[in-house]
C-alpha cells in the first residue's frame, strides 16, 4: 500500500485518468484574502455613501439604497466574483487562490451558494472563530462552509518550467570527473536532491550541511566510496552530473 | 516509486522532452490565458484544444513517470489543472433557468422537503400563538419576552390608522426590509448546519417576538391597524421565514443522519436542493419587502387591503402547492 505523506495537497483525478496536484492555501494566505475582500466591501460602501448621502439629507431614499448595496455585499459579493471568475474574488486573486469543488472540478452556482451562507456560521460566535477552529481540524483546511458545499480553496500553481537548478560556482572538469559519469541515482532522489538544491542559499551553511550530511555518505558509499570535501557541494556536483552530464 | 525504480536519465532527455512538446504547451496555454473565451472559440480551436489537453495529459504523465525534474512536473502539473477546469467548466446562470427554478423547481422541493416544512412550520407557529395567548392573560409576560421600550414603540407606531407616508420613506424602508429579512432568513437557514439548532432557535425567536409584539399592540386598542399592515405582505414574509428554516432543519437532518455517507457527504447531496429553497425564500422576501414598504403603509382602505391580502394568501398556496406539478 502506498503510504500518503501528510502534505498540503490535494491529488485530482481528472476523467482522463491523469492525476494532477493542487496545493492547499492555508489559513493564513485566506485571511489576507479576506482581508482584501472585506476593504474592498467597506470602500465600497463608503464610496457609495459619499456620492447619494450628501445633499439628500432628510430623504431616506439613499439610505434604503445603501441598505440594499450592504445587503448584496454582504451576502452576493463572493458568489458574484466566484461565477464570473471561475472561483477567484478580487482578494482570492491578489494572493493567487482559486476554490474548486473537492475532484478539482470549478465550482458551480449551488456550490459558490452553499459555502457562502455558511460564512453566518463558520463567522460565529466572532470573527470567524468557528470557522478557524474547523479549518484548524481538518486536513484540507477547509472550513465548515467548504465542507458542507465540498469545496477547496487551492492555491493556482505559476511555478515556470525553464527555471533550472544552477549549481554555483558551475562546476569544474575536474570535479565532474571525480564522479561516475552516469550516477545511480531514483527518481525520488533525484527530486530529492532537487528540493534540497532549491533551498540552497535560504537556509544557514551549517544548516545545509547539516541536511546534506543526511543523504551524502549514503550516496558517496553507492558511488563506490567516494570522498568530497563539502557535502553540499557534492550533492550539487551529483546533481548537475545525473541530469546535465 | 520505490528505490527499484533505479535508472539512469541521459544527458538532455529532458530537454529534448521540452524542445519536442514546448510548442503545444505554449499553444494551450495562449487558449488558456482568456478561460472565459474558450467557449466562443471556433470549433477548429475547441477540437485542437481538446488535442492539446489530451497530449498534455500523457505528456504529464511521462515526465512524472521518467522522473523529470520537479520544476517541469510542477509547471505540467498547473497547466493541466487550468486546462482541465477550463474544459470542465460549470454552467452559466440565466435568466430562464431562474424564472423556471421560482415557478417549477422551487414549489416540488418545497413539497419534496415537506416533513421539515412542517416541523418549520410548528416551531414558528407554536411559540407564536402561544405569545398571542400569553400576552393577552398574563401581565408581565410581553415585558419579559420583548423589551418595554420596544413594545412602547410598536404601540406608538400603530397608533394612528395607516394613511400613507412620502415616496422616499418608503425607498429607505424597502431597502431596510431588504437588508433586515433576506439577512435572518439567510442566517436562519445557515445556522441549520449547527445540527438544526440554530434555525430552531431562529424560528422559535420570530414566532415568539411577533405573536408579542401584535398582541402587544392589540392590547393598547391597534389591533385593527397592526393587522391591517400585516395582511398585504404575510403571505410572502412569514411563509419565506418557515422555508428558511425548513432548509435550515433538513441541513441539520442530513447531519444527523447522514445515512451511510460521511455527514458533510450527507449535507452536500442535499445541497442542490437546500439551495433551491433558500433562494426561493429569499425571492419571497424580496417580493415581501416592496410590498410592506409602499403597500401596507398607504392610505388604502382597510377592506381592500384585506381583499388583496387574502389573494396573496391564496396565489402563494397555490404557487407552492400546484407549481411543477404535471
Amino acid at each position: 500500500m502506498e503510504v500518503t505523506p501528510i502534505d498540503t495537497v490535494a491529488t485530482i483525478e481528472a476523467p482522463e485518468h491523469v492525476r494532477f496536484d493542487h496545493r492547499l492555501a492555508g489559513p493564513a494566505q485566506r485571511g489576507a484574502a479576506f482581508l482584501v475582500d472585506a476593504l474592498i466591501r467597506v470602500a465600497v460602501v463608503l464610496l457609495l455613501w459619499r456620492l447619494i448621502g450628501t445633499g439628500l439629507v432628510g430623504d431616506d431614499a439613499p439610505v434604503g439604497v445603501l441598505l440594499v448595496a450592504a445587503f448584496l455585499l454582504e451576502w452576493g459579493y463572493f458568489v458574484a466574483f466566484e461565477m464570473l471568475w471561475s472561483g477567484r474574488s478580487p482578494g482570492k486573486r491578489v494572493f493567487g487562490l482559486r476554490v474548486v469543488k473537492q475532484d478539482g472540478r470549478p465550482i458551480g452556482f449551488v456550490d459558490s451558494v452553499l459555502r457562502n451562507l455558511l460564512r453566518a456560521v463558520d463567522y460565529l460566535p466572532a470573527f470567524y472563530a468557528l470557522g478557524a477552529l474547523a479549518s484548524a481540524l481538518d486536513p484540507q483546511f477547509r472550513r465548515l462552509g467548504d465542507q458542507a458545499a465540498g469545496t477547496l480553496v487551492v492555491r493556482v500553481s505559476r511555478a515556470r518550467s525553464d527555471d533550472r537548478v544552477a549549481v554555483e560556482p558551475p562546476p569544474t572538469a575536474a570535479e565532474l570527473a571525480a564522479l561516475p559519469p552516469r550516477p545511480a541515482l531514483s527518481a525520488d532522489e533525484l527530486r530529492a536532491l532537487e528540493d534540497y538544491l532549491r533551498r540552497v542559499g535560504t537556509l544557514s551553511p551549517a544548516r545545509e550541511d547539516e541536511l546534506a550530511d543526511l543523504i551524502a555518505p549514503a550516496l558517496a558509499a553507492r558511488m563506490g566510496g567516494l570522498t568530497y570535501g563539502s557535502a553540499s557541494r557534492f550533492l550539487a556536483l551529483l546533481y548537475h552530473r545525473a541530469t546535465v552530464g | 516509486m520505490g528505490p527499484t525504480s533505479l535508472h539512469r536519465r541521459p544527458a538532455g532527455r529532458q530537454d529534448a522532452f521540452v524542445a519536442a512538446r514546448e510548442a503545444d504547451w505554449k499553444a494551450l496555454d495562449a487558449l488558456l490565458t482568456d478561460d472565459r473565451a474558450l467557449h466562443r472559440q471556433p470549433r477548429a480551436e475547441l477540437a485542437r484544444f481538446g488535442a492539446l489537453y489530451r497530449a498534455l495529459c500523457a505528456d504529464l504523465m511521462r515526465a512524472r513517470s521518467a522522473g523529470m525534474s520537479a520544476d517541469l512536473v510542477g509547471w505540467l502539473d498547473g497547466l493541466t489543472a487550468r486546462a482541465h477546469d477550463a474544459l470542465y467548466g460549470s454552467r452559466r446562470v440565466r435568466v430562464v433557468d431562474l424564472a423556471d427554478h421560482l415557478l417549477r423547481a422551487f414549489p416540488r422541493a418545497l413539497r419534496r422537503q415537506r416533513r421539515a416544512l412542517a416541523w418549520a412550520a410548528a416551531l414558528f407557529l407554536v411559540p407564536l400563538v402561544v405569545s398571542v395567548v400569553a400576552t393577552l392573560v398574563w401581565d408581565g409576560f410581553a415585558q419579559r419576552m420583548v423589551s418595554p421600550l420596544v413594545l412602547e414603540q410598536m404601540a406608538q407606531s400603530y397608533a394612528d390608522p395607516l394613511d400613507g407616508r412620502a415616496a422616499g420613506t418608503n425607498a429607505g424602508m424597502t431597502g431596510f426590509y431588504v437588508h433586515n429579512n433576506v439577512g435572518i432568513a439567510f442566517r436562519c437557514f445557515a445556522t441549520g448546519l449547527l445540527f438544526g439548532l440554530g434555525s430552531v432557535f431562529f424560528l422559535v425567536y420570530n414566532g415568539v417576538v411577533m405573536g408579542t409584539v401584535v398582541a402587544w399592540v392589540a392590547l393598547a386598542g391597534h389591533g385593527r391597524n397592526i393587522l391591517t399592515f400585516i395582511c398585504g405582505h404575510g403571505a410572502f414574509e412569514l411563509t419565506a421565514i418557515v422555508i428558511a428554516g425548513a432548509a435550515g432543519l433538513s441541513m441539520g437532518d442530513a447531519l444527523l443522519r447522514p445515512g451511510d455517507r460521511g455527514r458533510f457527504a450527507s449535507v452536500r447531496a442535499r445541497g442542490p436542493e437546500l439551495v433551491r429553497l433558500v433562494a426561493g425564500a429569499a425571492a419571497m422576501l424580496l417580493v415581501a419587502a416592496v410590498i410592506e414598504a409602499w403597500w401596507s403603509p398607504s392610505a388604502i382602505p382597510a377592506p381592500v387591503k384585506w381583499a388583496v391580502g387574502a389573494a396573496f394568501a391564496l396565489g402563494v398556496g397555490l404557487w407552492l402547492a400546484l407549481g411543477g406539478r404535471r
